[in-house]
């Protein structure tokens, strides 16, 4: 799940300046509409996106967020993560995972069918599972999810039963498999329109969902039909059996502002993505629930590179950690909206959050002057910055361009470094020159943050063969390497939640990574939708929702 | 035979826009493989390669430029690097709707223009006039569009913000496009007609007996249209250029669009289509700029 950095995002003119002082309650928690009572059928609703699909239909293929938002609609998957990160059951009734961690068997569902009449079967689970791992299919994130070369096959037992096997073990596959990209293809499509799915279209994206794709214009909408026949609902679903609506049209409006604005006007019905400056306004509006929900995964976090420069070492790593004051920074550009995070995992993450970490390495300036004075740089130099042996204390962060909200983090952090003497400075590069460094490992700071509903984010950004993707700090010590490596193995939810324990402690101590906030989905619907929920990610699910619009 | 040397100038503006834009592609930091999967990619390097080979990337770059070329000659653009389907096609695909927002706003402009520029005649109207003109030339086409959403969409619903909504979705970005476009083509129709009408031969043209709608009509504001004409160019300029920002503010589809992605992506076939046409937009509106100056003012054609 790919946050994708948007050159355009910009700030919302129409909440131009940020109204102090507005807390926004109750914005934890699945999203629950608006509307109240019992669902309604019929009707069309109407939900504004910020970017389009085009060319990423292919669900094994894309990477894109995008791209498993919108067509959640139409693939469903064996199992379903619940808010709680627990795993039950959708197109798998129930599953088996053997001792060793190396099989698992499912038992599927009985009288699936694909939109286009196909029967939903075994051997329709290995076609999509060996297509996904496939190198030709050239998967951009669906291979990895499913362990990458961890993945050793998938076998039919009978019609109702496959086993999907490892190499080693891979205890992320269950979350793995229960995301979109790893979702279900007619197996006719796969044969007949395999040049086509990237695509995409009406009878060529087609699942078991209770949506099918109707029509697509390329820019502007994409539109979805209710499936008549659809009754194999994740378990924990509202409701069961066909959704309520007749129609789902999501409509492409890339400026944060023109969705929270069109919103309030009506034209449609919810505004996912909604940008943190545009909150204020849409609260004001009695009309429009607002509900966020804490990205599981990596927080937005600032990568210390290991590998080259002043961050070699640790006391300068500790010292720049101490020395900015991330709780002011946060609150004053969010302002309650997002939480300021204290570890490397947001608390969302199931099983592996680590909340004694919180608290303990608070914004301490002195500290920070102390450490960089033990490490020799005591001298000044005639703007104010620490020196040793002639050269400055100075870092370059790389970035590209990101949303004004974080580059206004930045220059708080600045404000505070300079305070100690610590230079920062940010190079703002386009994506080219920031992935050719980013590449190359020659900057002294990078940020990102990572959603993903399990602890294994942290192997990936920790393992020291990931380096510099996604392991931006270049993190090489063999401890670390053992404990994410035993803790991706680890079919024990204890185990691997005191694995990542260790390496969120180690990561305080370390200063590899300085988690920043925790991202949150945001949200906003009418009040004629009732029934909107969120998945564990927060990105709205359609399948419950219905609509009082049509009445 | 007098139009050889303006073909041959042609071609060497198109060939000259296609270079430099492969050059400039090539000479800017960054690996479009790499662009294309972001930053966070879980790629794995097999499928970078398997990308790249099946782009021709890994081939030598004066291979991939006269490859370009060649293909370029046959009208050929190529696939899409990031869309994965013809370039022609997606070009094709979005043109309609650019074209449709940039004639509306090109008509737009003209009727907003020809109305100032003669209706604005007395003294605190010219000064009116001026000054609203400056305000639309200098006002971000982005703010003139949200402002304009905000109050005749968000809150008086009278237009809907986009989408395959009919004419009612064409207006609000059709104006902005055109306002800036109108204030520039009032100003210079206005200060034509002023030098115009300072001309000796509106006197004798009034002592013919011709009304001032005469006047206007047949004489002031064809030469009124002479620098306006001039700027045909830059307007049309101002138009693609401003495309690309209304497409993205009412969350249109259109060749716009097309362009900020294809660029952001490094997506190179796409840009170096995109650049062959704006070149060629210009090139065909420059020709028609010279052929209907004689026809606007009779004193140039006996200058040729």
């Amino acid at each position: 799940m790919i946050q994708r950095t948007q050159g355009a995002r910009r700030a919302g003119w129409l909440a131009l300046v940020a109204a102090a002082g507005l807390a926004l309650a109750g914005c934890s928690g699945p999203a629950d509409g608006g509307a109240a009572g019992d669902p309604v059928e019929g009707g069309t609703i109407t939900v504004a996106i910020d970017s389009d699909v085009a060319s990423q239909f292919d669900v094994h293929v894309s990477a894109a967020d995008i791209s498993a938002l919108v067509l959640r609609n139409v693939f469903d998957s064996l199992v379903v993560q619940d808010a709680d990160g627990s795993f039950q059951p959708w197109l798998a009734a129930s599953w088996e995972i053997s001792p060793d961690g190396l099989e698992y068997t499912f038992h599927l569902r009985e009288g699936v069918t694909f939109q286009d009449g196909e029967p939903f079967d075994a051997e329709a689970v290995k076609l999509n599972l060996d297509r996904a791992a496939n190198p030709d299919t050239k998967s951009q994130y669906a291979a990895a999810l499913l362990g990458g070369d961890a993945y050793a096959g998938t076998e039919v037992v009978d019609d109702r039963t496959v086993v999907v096997s490892l190499n080693r073990p891979y205890a992320p596959l269950l979350q793995g498999l229960s995301t979109t990209y790893l979702g279900f293809f007619s197996p006719a499509v796969l044969e007949s329109s395999a040049d086509q799915l990237a695509a995409g279209g009406p009878g060529i994206t087609v699942g078991t969902g209770p949506w099918i794709l109707d029509r697509y214009v390329e820019g502007q909408e994409i539109a979805f039909t209710k499936n008549p026949d659809y009754d194999w609902a994740p378990a924990n679903a509202l409701h069961t059996g066909p959704v309520h609506p007749d129609e789902l049209v999501y409509r492409i409006l890339p400026e944060g502002s023109v969705r929270a604005g069109a919103l309030t006007s009506g034209e449609i019905d919810v505004a996912s993505n909604v940008s943190p400056s545009d909150v204020p306004t849409l609260q004001a509006d009695p009309a429009i629930t607002i509900s966020s929900v804490n990205a599981p995964g990596l927080p937005w976090s600032i990568f210390l590179n290991h590998s080259t420069g002043l961050f070699q070492e640790q006391p300068i790593r500790k010292a720049f950690q101490l020395g900015i004051d991330i709780g002011s920074a946060v609150d004053a550009v969010y302002d309650g909206l997002y939480e300021r995070a204290w570890s490397v995992l947001s608390p969302t993450t199931p099983n592996a959050y680590d909340a004694s970490v919180e608290g303990t390495w608070e914004y301490d300036p002195d500290e920070a002057g102390r450490l960089l004075d033990e490490a020799g740089w005591t001298e000044l130099d005639s703007e104010g910055y620490r020196t040793k042996d002639g050269q400055r204390l100075s870092v370059h962060w790389v970035a590209t361009q990101t949303r004004e909200d974080r580059a206004s983090l930045v220059d708080a952090f600045q404000a505070d470094l300079k305070k100690i003497g610590f230079e920062l400075v940010v190079d703002r590069l386009d994506v080219g020159g920031y992935l050719d460094q980013l590449f190359g490992g020659t900057y002294d700071i990078v940020d990102w943050s990572f959603v993903r509903s399990d602890g294994d984010i942290l192997r990936l950004h920790l393992y020291s063969e990931f380096a510099p993707i996604q392991n931006a700090s270049f993190v090489d010590d063999p401890q670390v390497d053992d404990w994410v490596v035993a803790a991706s193995e680890s079919t024990d939810d204890a185990e691997r939640a005191e694995l990542y324990a260790q390496v969120q402690q180690w990561a305080v101590e370390d200063a590899a990574i300085v988690p920043v906030y925790i991202p949150g989905n945001i949200t906003a619907s009418g009040s004629a939708i009732g029934g909107l929920r969120a998945d564990i990610t927060g990105w709205p699910l359609l399948y419950d929702a219905w609509t009082t619009k049509g009445q | 035979m007098r139009y050889l040397p303006r073909l041959v100038g042609a071609l060497v503006v198109l060939w000259g826009a296609a270079t430099l834009a492969f050059l400039v592609l090539k000479l800017v930091p960054g690996d479009p493989v790499a662009i294309m999967l972001g930053a966070q990619t879980q790629a794995s390097d097999a499928v970078k390669a398997r990308i790249r080979e099946d782009l021709g990337l890994d081939r030598p770059p004066f291979e991939q430029y006269f490859g370009y070329l060649g293909r370029i000659l046959l009208l050929d653009f190529g696939t899409s690097y990031r869309l994965q389907r013809p370039v022609s096609d997606v070009i094709g695909a979005q043109l309609p709707s650019t074209l449709a927002l940039t004639g509306a706003a090109i008509v737009l402009a003209l009727l907003i223009a020809l109305v100032i520029a003669i209706t604005a005649r007395g003294r605190v109207s010219r000064a009116v006039a001026s000054v609203l003109e400056l305000l639309v030339i200098s006002s971000p086409g982005f703010w003139t569009g949200l402002l304009l959403l905000t109050l005749f969409s968000f809150q008086l619903h009278w237009f809907p913000v986009s989408g395959g909504q009919g004419l009612a979705a064409l207006v609000l970005p059709a104006i902005t496009l055109a306002l800036p476009i109108a204030g520039l083509l009032s100003q210079l129709l206005r200060h034509g007609l002023d030098s115009a009408n300072a001309q000796p031969f509106v006197t004798s043209v009034l002592a013919r007996g011709l009304g001032p709608v005469q006047l206007l009509a047949r004489h002031t504001l064809r030469h009124a249209a002479l620098p306006a004409t001039t700027f045909a160019a830059y307007i049309v300029g101002a138009l693609l250029g401003g495309a690309v920002i209304v497409e993205q503010l009412f969350g249109r589809p259109g060749i716009g669009r097309v362009a900020l992605e294809a660029i952001t992506n490094r997506d190179l076939p796409v840009v170096m289509a995109l650049v062959f046409l704006a070149a060629a937009v210009f090139v065909v509106i420059n020709l028609i700029v010279d052929a209907l100056y004689p026809l606007l003012d009779p004193r140039l054609r006996s200058a040729r």
